[in-house]
């Protein structure tokens, strides 16, 4: 020990300490598995209309509420089956809840007839949830493109 | 017997060496996996309910969405129907729109008609940059 002493200090480990690299990798696991929100709906394998103008919404998670509409006009708000004509006494709370930033997610199927999608649109007035988006996927136009 | 002795005797612990690749290799596939619900779409803004408003039929520019796709123009007083394909709505708008820039377009849409339809047209007029967009249904 006295007498080696500074030789083995000028001998310093040449390679990076990895025995905390699991450590790391794991806390990044965790942290992000505990930092994750999942939408509390289960999702509806609709087939939704395509538009080229679709454009992303920039307002808070939280603002927003999802109202699937099925093509057989069955209407769909967190999961429940909400009759047409019960639409706006549903939404009118929730509108009140989030202080009046409620932005509608209309989800309608591409071959739903209109008359389903005016009624909504009628519902949601009344409940004056008038910030309405449709819900569209983004239109390729490959071949079209830059002609 | 040496040999023997030599061989019985087994590492203890549990190799670590791999843990922070198996870590990581998890933390990868979750990152990649994990697919976000976009809150996008075509935006619009519902009247408030008992909001009447009065336009002169000169400032309106009517398009009724047919159950077979197809887009009926009549253009504010003028009683003549033009059939147009939805793809031909934009440029129907901005050649109108440049002539009277108070245009209203009123989407009236077949109860029948399907919602992509409707969709298509309201696709058009965005993409013209009309503003002052109503829906309805055709009665």
């Amino acid at each position: 020990m006295i007498q080696g002493g500074f030789k083995k200090k000028s001998k310093p480990n040449s390679e990076i300490p990895s025995s905390s690299l699991a450590d790391m990798a794991f806390l990044l696991l965790i942290f992000f598995m505990v930092s994750t929100t999942f939408p509390k709906e289960q999702p509806r394998r609709l087939a939704f209309p395509e538009a080229e103008q679709t454009k992303k919404v920039d307002e808070p998670r939280k603002n927003f509420l999802h109202v699937y509409l099925e093509k057989d006009g069955s209407v769909f708000i967190n999961d429940r089956l909400v009759p047409m004509q019960d639409v706006s006494a549903v939404v009118a709370p929730l509108y009140e809840e989030t202080d009046r930033k409620l932005v509608i997610s209309l989800r309608a199927d591409r071959d739903v007839p209109y008359r389903w999608v005016d009624m909504v649109q009628k519902e949601l007035q009344e409940a004056r949830a008038v910030r309405v988006t449709f819900y569209t996927n983004l239109e390729q136009r490959v071949t079209r493109e830059r002609r | 017997m040496a040999i023997f002795k030599k061989k019985a005797r087994v590492s203890g612990e549990i190799p670590t060496a791999s843990m922070a690749d198996i870590a990581f290799l998890l933390l990868i596939f979750f990152l990649v996996t994990t697919v976000f619900d976009e809150e996008k779409g075509l935006s619009i803004v519902l009247p408030e309910p008992q909001e009447e408003v009065q336009v002169s039929q000169k400032n309106v520019l009517h398009l009724v969405v047919r159950p077979d796709g197809l887009v009926d123009v009549k253009r504010g007083e003028s009683p003549s129907i033009q059939t147009a394909a939805p793809a031909d709505v934009e440029t129907i708008w901005r050649t109108e729109f440049a002539q009277n820039p108070n245009l209203i377009a009123a989407v009236r849409t077949h109860p029948d008609a399907a919602y992509r339809n409707m969709i298509a047209v309201l696709d058009q007029l965005h993409k013209a940059g009309a503003d002052k967009i109503s829906l309805q249904i055709l009665e």
